[in-house]
């Protein structure tokens, strides 16, 4: 019996109420654009030498929703997220992916190029690739 | 050895073993999903971004059913990660499914990063109107 009942994974439906609780909670923005985790698509940001690389996490969108733009070192990604035909039927037992439109900003860093921006939409997954100006690029000195 | 496997499995300390999976594997997140129900079955949709066809594992076992995935996304060699949200690319889920679901027959579609299934009911659990006829 005991089986039965724990196999629904008890610990995760834990852990989920845990960070629905902490989100309600300690959710304090540390930046005046920063938002709560649990905000959609999340965003995972990166940088290499040449490049600062953002990716996110954005399943089930059409790309043709989505919008990206640069503005005065802003990046923003905002589009639709439309609710599935056949879900406006039967009985719902569960609702909580993300429905409706969102928008976030992501402040860029100074050295990124606007003018060069690549982005792909695979697997649910927007992959940004902004490239770093010339003149930002670590280098070596040679000392004469 | 055989018999200490067998002792294991029948242990009902489910909690336990999930606590050793997760140690083993590390942490998952719990994808978000939406569940319908109509006459013919459920249909559920799970975010999983990231994850592709290969990397995704739908399967049934004892009455419930499993969903394990994990996201692998192309980056640049010597990628510096500056914030995240989503640390742990692995997902994982389960539900129990009651007998009144016919689990050979279950449906999955992935699609942009969402894993549709349709789980069927049996035929002979599907609500139908009885005649009542007047006597």
């Amino acid at each position: 019996m005991s089986d039965l009942l724990f196999n629904t994974s008890l610990l995760d439906e834990v852990d989920r109420f845990q960070r629905q609780m902490s989100s309600l909670f300690t959710g304090l923005p540390s930046s005046i654009r920063a938002s709560r985790l649990s905000t959609f698509p999340q965003i995972n940001l990166g940088s290499t030498d040449d490049s600062v690389e953002i990716v996110a996490f954005a399943p089930g969108i059409d790309p043709a929703k989505l919008e990206l733009t640069v503005d005065k070192g802003l990046l923003t990604i905002s589009g639709e997220r439309a609710r599935v035909e056949s879900q406006s039927e039967g009985r719902c037992y569960a609702q909580e992916r993300f429905l409706g439109t969102f928008r976030r900003a992501i402040e860029l860093p100074r050295d990124a190029d606007p003018d060069n921006v690549k982005a792909r939409y695979v697997n649910g997954c927007l992959t940004i690739s902004i490239g770093k100006r010339e003149t930002s690029r670590p280098r070596t000195i040679a000392i004469q | 050895m055989n018999t200490q496997t067998h002792l294991a499995e029948r242990n009902p300390g489910a909690v336990a073993r999930h606590g050793n999976a997760q140690a083993q594997k590390g942490p998952t997140i719990v994808p978000a999903v939406d569940i319908y129900e109509d006459a013919h079955g459920i249909t559920l949709w799970a975010d999983l971004p990231g994850v592709s066809r290969d990397r995704l594992n739908v399967h049934v076992q004892d009455g419930s059913l499993f969903i394990e995935g994990e996201a692998s996304i192309d980056t640049p060699d010597g990628l510096r990660l500056h914030h995240a949200e989503i640390r742990e690319p692995r997902f994982a889920r389960a539900f129990s499914l009651s007998a009144d679901f016919d689990t050979s027959k279950i449906d999955a579609n992935l699609n942009d990063g969402v894993l549709k299934l349709s789980i069927p009911r049996r035929e002979e659990a599907r609500p139908r109107r009885i005649e009542v006829s007047v006597g």
